[in-house]
């Protein structure tokens, strides 16, 4: 584009150190094969989000252009974020993005770091191995009546789909996927060198 | 205190029947001499509102009181038993059917497998549809823009000529004020009011026509088992004292709230004429009819309601 | 192990794994499942993934990754950038201009949605990458984003005070109404910081350069024209709540909406564009998402612990006055905002609060409003600060979370001094209820 205006701007206040571009960052550090087959499938999984706008859209239309709601966006909008928001967890775990302190990690020497990456890895492995028997426990009793008998918990509305068994799938998903990066984490960084953790330093 | 026990409710910390209920807990202490002792919780404290029946049967939660139409996803005997839209005219006539009518006992085949026991079957009120259109002939309902949340009531209205909104509860104020949604099924006619409501949804029915929500007072089926039977006994007394509580405590509030909207010349508070709600039933009638071929236990209950219903010439 | 004790343990922990460099998500979440398993044995673990389950099948949250989504595609698409330069040109020479216009698109995006983190992310794209690139003050830029995306939970419709009304029993419409004042105080007052410190020191705002200034109408009107896109899109989203036409969760994506339009309108849409923004949606949802999980299973847990009487119990145990009891109740929802999300906190406290501040004779709608600053300061307060998880995970790189808690911290202080202002002067808020 031939606007005036840009060029002047962006050349005259330009920080002295040139800002390292935050779309890039934004792709985080992956580290192991599992994580990149996770970080390619969330582009596929990303478009969750437009799905639901669309739908949702369509339902204000039919609302309030044609008096027609529907009796399922609301419920198809719930399900479509939440199984965005459970899958979220490993995919930003893939890219290394889930939200740390990290006034100690950054000021420890490299021996003492690999030692935090392998206790912090191991946590997290724990966390998710609990968390996916918890999650079996819930996916269990959702899609299985008392007699044990295949019984998909339904949401109750007139159109009753059965998005709380499907959403409770994504939970166990999520957090045995979680599970497993975490493992190979872990194993990731036993193995580690102290002297190869400097160089690779985030 | 022999038994510790955490009973999550329904409703939020600031509404009067979470303090009824709260009362029912030590109505039971003092009665079992402390040797029963229960904490009451707001909704959501522990677990989700829909999901305290798997709470209860794991025993996460020793109890809950709560309206069974949360569960209507694990079975839509839930909807039939908890809150039979448009059958009952009176919260004493659905007590009478529980207790005396056999539906407490069809609510125990259908809980028991889940390791639930119900000690007893209380009620809130007639909940008051808060409108912005008036509804004073089941015909005014053609075309109205009325949120319903989960169980009959979608279908029902959809069947008497509604336009059913799926929205969920926390968006019904900002949606009624803004003009999103015309009606909605909410709650009683006092909080509706204490919630302001009225102010902009000028035109509540009272004494409601659509929906009775049964609070369902239940706990974990083998501390029930293990109980002695003093306690038994103890436990369900205090649920039939709280059934009278909710009932009158509730309505003595609807009928300080229904005073103060009387006297507000912008609110018109409608009662639909008996003719009109027959209408309504007859309605509903069709579409409980229809809930009831989903299984077995529907069918169970729809049968045994309409025997009861008949017999009193309510039907 | 007594609850007193269990609550000690139970922050301590906290405390510790996170100094280790666990993330956050995984820290909250890890004690919760320790303390349930270890307070109530194996087969109450299925509690923290119930919890789980309600957290992510909240609607009110669907309005998180559709403001996120619109961040993006504004940001990707050249609409955020020509905002911004049309905004410089109307800011004209006065230092600190950017940021002030900013505060004012925030309070927009506050006046749409009543959630936060949609519009810390979509001002964290826009804004700040602007503001940094014009040469604004750093610490200034990210204090700006933070506090002014959090007015979100105090400006009508806010969630935090429709849950306050539903918890509390009290008339949603007059907490709104009660909420207005204080919202465009903070609003006043966080410009007003920001006008003198760059009255005083004009290069932590730089003003736009002479020869810009004095530009020649004809390209001030070419630059200014870029607002209008944005200004409709605005418009949009606010026109729909406020027409009816849309719940407030359905305006976020009539939002999204509105901006694909645009985009299609100055030709800028690609399939690849969508495909950075779709995606980006999901690596910021993912982050900020699982945080509110760890939190809402840590909840979960304390409140079956009886955390709740504890603490209700401890407030009903002091011997003083009513004043001093609400401001016990402020520090301790304060110091729970550094560790808990809103509403964590509203699950945990409303339920023992509302009742006392009934009891001693206070009005709880005031207490809602309260309750609200309040929130505001939990936004930004260290270590658990929403915003700035929120921030932080658009921010540029270069920027840690260290920078963006220094930043906050004189917006913190005005955000105190309004809830004292409000502590001790009720009609501040009251005044247009009464
Ligand atoms: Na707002
Ligand atoms: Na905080």
């Amino acid at each position: 584009m031939s606007d005036p205006l840009r060029p002047s701007v962006s050349n005259e206040n330009l920080p002295s150190t040139p800002e390292p571009d935050p779309h890039k960052a934004a792709e985080g550090v992956i580290r192991t094969g599992l994580d990149r087959v996770i970080a390619r499938a969330a582009d596929g999984i990303a478009w969750l989000v437009f799905i639901a706008m669309a739908i949702s859209v369509f339902e204000v239309v039919m609302r309030y252009a044609f008096h027609a709601p529907t009796s399922w966006v609301h419920e198809t909008t719930v399900i479509l974020i939440a199984a965005l928001f459970a899958l979220g967890g490993p995919v930003a775990l893939a890219r290394d993005k889930h939200i740390r302190v990290r006034v100690i990690y950054d000021a420890v020497p490299p021996r003492a770091r690999r030692w935090l990456d392998v206790f912090n890895n191991g946590v997290i492995l724990a966390f998710c191995v609990g968390m996916t028997y918890a999650a079996w426990q819930l996916f269990y009793r959702a899609t299985h009546n008392p007699s044990g008998a295949i019984s998909l918990e339904g949401s109750g509305t007139s159109w009753n789909p059965p998005f709380p068994a499907v959403a409770k799938g994504f939970i166990l998903l999520a957090v045995g996927l979680m599970a497993v990066q975490a493992a190979l984490h872990l194993i990731q960084s036993l193995r580690a060198r102290p002297d190869a953790d400097a160089a690779e330093d985030r | 205190a022999d038994y510790e026990w955490t009973f999550q409710t329904s409703e939020t910390a600031g509404e009067p029947q979470f303090k009824i209920k709260q009362a029912w807990a030590d109505n039971i202490n003092e009665m079992s001499g402390g040797r029963i002792e229960i904490e009451i919780l707001p909704t959501g404290a522990v677990v989700p509102h829909n999901q305290t029946l798997d709470a209860v049967g794991s025993g996460i939660l020793q109890g809950h009181l709560t309206d069974p139409s949360y569960f209507s996803g694990l079975d839509p005997a839930f909807s039939m038993l908890g809150n039979l839209v448009g059958a009952w005219g009176d919260p004493l006539e659905f007590l009478e059917y529980m207790q005396y009518g056999g539906g407490e006992e069809l609510y125990n085949e259908l809980v028991n497998p889940y390791n639930v026991q119900l000690i007893g079957a209380a009620a809130t009120g007639l909940e008051a549809l808060v409108s912005k259109k008036p509804i004073r002939t089941v015909e005014d309902l053609q075309g109205l823009k009325l949120r319903a949340p989960e169980g009959m009531v979608y279908d029902i209205f959809s069947k008497a000529g509604a336009t059913p909104v799926n929205l969920p509860g926390s968006e019904v104020y900002t949606g009624l004020e803004k003009g999103v949604i015309d009606a909605a099924d909410y709650t009683v006619f006092a909080t509706n009011q204490d919630q302001g409501l009225h102010s902009f949804a000028r035109y509540p029915s009272y004494p409601g026509f659509h929906s009775l929500p049964m609070v369902a007072v239940s706990m974990n089926k083998e501390i029930w088992d293990g109980l002695p039977d003093d306690l038994k006994a103890i436990m369900s007394t205090a649920t039939d004292a709280l059934a009278y509580d909710l009932v009158f405590k509730l309505k003595a509030r609807d009928l300080v709230a229904v005073a103060e909207a009387r006297a507000d010349p912008d609110i018109e508070i409608i009662d639909l004429p008996a003719p009109e709600r027959k209408k309504f039933r007859a309605i509903a009638q069709q579409e409980w009819a229809n809930w009831a071929k989903r299984n077995e236990m529907t069918q169970k209950v729809y049968d045994s309601v309409v025997v009861f219903l008949k017999d009193r010439n309510l039907l | 192990m007594g609850i007193e004790l269990g609550t000690y343990v139970l922050i301590g922990s906290i405390f510790l794994l996170l100094l280790t460099g666990l993330p956050l998500a995984f820290t909250t979440g890890m004690v919760a499942l320790v303390f349930t398993y270890g307070w109530f044995g194996p087969n109450a673990l299925p509690l923290v993934t119930s919890r789980v389950y309600g957290f992510i099948t909240e609607y009110s949250l669907v309005a998180v990754p559709m403001f996120v989504f619109m961040a993006s595609l504004l940001d990707r698409s050249g609409i955020a950038r020509d905002l911004f330069n049309g905004m410089r040109v109307l800011a004209g020479r006065v230092p600190g201009g950017v940021a002030v216009q900013t505060l004012v698109v925030a309070f927009f995006l506050a006046a749409m949605s009543g959630i936060i983190g949609g519009e810390i992310v979509l001002l964290g794209l826009l804004a700040l990458p602007q503001m940094l690139r014009l040469g604004y003050d750093k610490h200034l830029s990210i204090g700006v984003v933070c506090a002014g995306g959090s007015l979100g939970t105090m400006m009508p419709p806010s969630i935090v005070l429709i849950i306050y009304g539903l918890i509390a029993s009290v008339s949603i419409a007059d907490l709104f109404t009660a909420a207005i004042t204080p919202a465009v105080v903070l609003m006043l007052c966080y410009m007003a910081y920001v006008l003198s410190r760059c009255f005083w020191n004009p290069e932590m705002g730089p003003p736009v350069p002479a020869e810009e200034a004095s530009m020649p109408w004809r390209e001030k009107l070419r630059a200014m024209r870029h607002i209008i896109l944005p200004a409709v899109i605005a418009f949009m989203v606010l026109g729909s709540i406020y027409g009816g036409v849309a719940s407030v969760t359905e305006a976020a994506a009539m939002g999204v909406f509105g901006v694909l339009v645009g985009i299609m309108i100055r030709r800028e849409f690609t399939l690849t564009l969508m495909q950075q923004a779709v995606t980006q949606t999901i690596n910021t949802c993912g982050m900020i998402i699982w945080i509110g999980v760890g939190a809402a299973t840590l909840v979960g847990v304390y409140n079956l612990m009886g955390g709740n009487r504890f603490v209700s119990g401890t407030i009903l145990g002091l011997d003083m006055a009513p004043v001093l009891i609400l401001m016990v109740m402020m520090l301790i929802l304060l110091i729970l905002g550094l560790f808990l999300d809103w509403i964590g906190i509203a699950m945990l406290c409303l339920p023992i609060f509302v009742p006392i501040v009934e009891q001693l004779g206070y009005d709880p709608i005031w207490f809602g409003i309260l309750f609200a600053v309040n929130m505001q300061v939990s936004f930004l307060s260290p270590p658990f600060g929403p915003a700035a998880f929120y921030l932080k995970g658009v921010a540029p790189p270069n920027i840690s979370l260290g920078d963006i808690y220094r930043s906050v911290v004189p917006f913190m202080a005005i955000q105190i001094a309004v809830l004292a202002l409000l502590l001790f002067e009720p009609q501040f808020a009251m005044w247009l209820v009464n």
